[in-house]
């Protein structure tokens, strides 16, 4: 059973991390702390030299985590070791194309089967997704739908006809990490995508606080949110110290969890 | 060779190009195809540009026969396309003028570029200075650093340069910043890249503005030599000064084409550019083309002492030529390209840019005393005013004040 299926009817929260940041052994922590609270989602970031779509603190996390040299291989195994002592979180990948690629997609799918429940590749449109999707239905891993506020409703219809898991809306036009949140339009575009699919429509990108996070639940008919660069940020605001980091994300996933 | 009909209708160039980009981008890109298809038809938009292209950019360009360098090889007979000589100094101005012309057409009120050795910032933001619209040029520190003339021709224009301290600090990482300045500016923003490098339809679109060259050049050389070339030489970074030499060509397959790379300090080294000769197919900045790139699929950062060069990936068109054979790729290291660059000033009293000094490096390793009685066409993009600072630090002469 895939657990993106079973996620609860509201109020999801969905966590992204970068793999192997700040380091391999560290990076092991933090994940233990984040899912140690249990959140719906987990999201693994495959750091990638050239994350386009991300912004500022996703992109120095990715160089962190590069610079002591993790593999594709070590964060895919890093997330298969995770997974056995994690048994109500959804395990989610987001990565970007050329990583699963180089990989080869067969020996990447062969690897996150019954470890993963779903994947977010962010350069793939789905103009170019078919021959990706087919091998992933195949196994029972959910290809995860972008939607932005550029994507008109005839497009969002043809792109959440068969999506599965969640739906991922871009809740800014801009990078991960944005700021402006405008919930009337958020709310506007999440209704509408309500109408074109049963799975939770959940935002993401330019969620900071448990401020936001009420926000989005109180002004807004989403499932829920995503935060990325938040919990990330806080690593740097510490100057580094990953004693406090950690001491520091558990207070505030247990805010945000509402 | 059937008639030559890429990309098709997604983009693709056989298995590459394709648009590998996020949702935000999506329907932009595909509003520019279907903007792009409508002005392709539109006689006014085409008799514009063609007016711009004439009494603004200087063309035709003309086609020099440069007997001295011929004399010098003791073989084929040289002729220099002479795009140089065009309004702002290379090759690049032929598709901002096309770009910016449809960026007008869709009512976009912004414009963002990305530059390596500036000559494509300098010539956005000369057609934004024509045109009178905002510009924003993403340019990496380490080449603002090495291509000062141009940062001060582009200050000159009115346009904002951004200066981009990730990565590499240059090319690549340029365009990684201009898209994302795309994703976060969609609604207003018209981004004009530069080469024939990025998602659909940039590669097809850039080649196109770009083929004015090739079109001229054939129409040249038939009334020179009453012939077609026998060769066509061009230096490839991205690949749109050699995409719009050889595009006219590509049916004529006696018309044997060379694309020249740069390998900064030799191709099996760490420190190149040659992205077709030391690069495996991957996915760069939103197309599947050949890339420098380690095993785990992480881009490498690219060296050449060509800025404009200095690129770890490469337009889609040329992974296709290159893999079906109708053109040929070769790589030429920085000390070649410096030496040519000297030899062609001596030789011809031309001071070519470090980009075509590439090709003409090549020109003279597999042309000396071979080949004798063909002709060749040399694209000769860009002159080399912006390169004098780092040539002469190179060479060692001391061009301080």
């Amino acid at each position: 059973m895939n657990k993106l299926d079973q996620l609860p009817s509201k109020k999801i929260l969905s966590l992204f991390m970068t793999c192997g940041f700040p380091t391999l052994s560290q990076s092991k922590k933090v994940f233990d702390e984040i899912l140690s609270h249990q959140p719906d989602i987990i999201e693994f970031g495959l750091p990638f030299s050239d994350p386009m779509a991300d912004g500022p603190i996703i992109q120095e996390s990715s160089k962190i985590a590069l610079k002591s040299k993790i593999t594709t291989k070590q964060s895919l195994n890093l997330i298969a070791q995770l997974k056995k002592n994690s048994q109500k979180t959804a395990f989610v990948i987001m990565c970007y194309l050329n990583t699963v690629q180089k990989f080869g997609v067969q020996n990447f799918i062969k690897e996150i089967k019954n470890v993963v429940d779903g994947i977010i590749l962010v350069d793939l449109p789905f103009e170019e997704e078919k021959s990706i999707k087919n091998l992933l239905d195949k196994n029972n891993i959910h290809l995860i739908k972008l939607i932005s506020p550029m994507t008109d409703q005839k497009r969002s219809k043809r792109l959440l006809k068969e999506a599965k898991g969640f739906v991922y809306y871009i809740s800014a036009t801009g990078i991960t990490g944005s700021n402006k949140l405008d919930y009337k339009e958020i709310n506007k575009n999440v209704l509408a995508l309500k109408k074109q699919t049963k799975i939770p429509v959940l935002v993401g990108f330019g969620i900071k606080s448990k401020k936001d996070v009420m926000a989005i639940s109180k002004n807004t008919k989403a499932d829920g949110v995503i935060i990325g660069s938040a919990l990330i940020q806080k690593y740097f605001d510490l100057k580094m110290n990953f004693t406090k980091y950690i001491i520091s994300l558990r207070k505030f996933i247990k805010e945000v969890k509402i | 060779m059937k008639n030559y009909n890429q990309p098709n209708t997604l983009g693709r160039f056989g298995d590459y190009g394709g648009m590998y980009v996020s949702e935000t981008l999506m329907p932009l890109l595909i509003d520019l195809d279907q903007s792009y298809q409508k002005i392709q038809k539109d006689k006014k938009f085409q008799k514009e540009l063609k007016d711009l292209f004439k009494n603004y950019v200087g063309r035709p360009s003309a086609l020099h026969h440069a007997k001295n360098l011929s004399a010098y090889l003791n073989g084929p007979k040289v002729y220099f396309k002479r795009d140089e000589l065009n309004h702002t100094g290379a090759h690049k101005i032929n598709n901002c003028l096309g770009q910016i012309l449809l960026a007008k057409k869709m009512g976009k009120t912004r414009i963002i570029a990305e530059t390596g050795a500036g000559q494509h910032g300098v010539a956005t933001a000369t057609v934004c200075a024509l045109f009178g619209l905002p510009c924003h040029i993403y340019m990496g520190s380490k080449d603002i650093e090495r291509q000062k003339p141009n940062v001060f021709r582009m200050k000159l224009l009115g346009a904002n340069i951004i200066p981009v301290e990730s990565g590499s600090k240059s090319l690549k990482d340029a365009m990684n910043e201009a898209l994302r300045d795309w994703i976060k500016n969609v609604r207003d923003t018209f981004y004009i890249i530069g080469s024939t490098a990025g998602p659909h339809p940039y590669p097809k679109m850039v080649r196109d503005f770009q083929s004015v060259i090739g079109k001229e050049a054939r129409e040249q050389i038939l009334k020179i030599e009453k012939k077609l070339p026998d060769y066509l030489i061009a230096c490839v970074g991205g690949g749109s000064n050699a995409m719009g030499l050889f595009y006219p060509f590509l049916n004529e397959k006696k018309v044997q084409i060379i694309g020249v790379e740069a390998a900064g300090k030799g191709p099996k080294t760490n420190q190149t550019a040659a992205t077709m000769t030391s690069g495996t197919p991957g996915i760069l900045h939103g197309s599947y083309s050949y890339v420098l790139q380690d095993n785990d699929g992480q881009i490498k950062e690219a060296h050449s002492i060509s800025a404009g060069l200095d690129y770890p990936g490469v337009g889609p068109e040329h992974s296709y030529l290159k893999d079906i054979k109708r053109a040929k790729y070769y790589g030429v290291t920085d000390k070649e390209a410096l030496n040519a660059f000297q030899l062609c000033s001596k030789l011809e009293g031309i001071i070519p840019a470090l980009e075509p000094s590439h090709a003409l490096a090549y020109l003279i390793k597999a042309f000396k005393n071979k080949a004798k009685g063909k002709t060749i066409i040399l694209n000769l993009c860009g002159r080399g005013d912006k390169d004098l600072f780092t040539a002469a630090k190179a060479i060692g002469f001391d061009a301080d004040e």
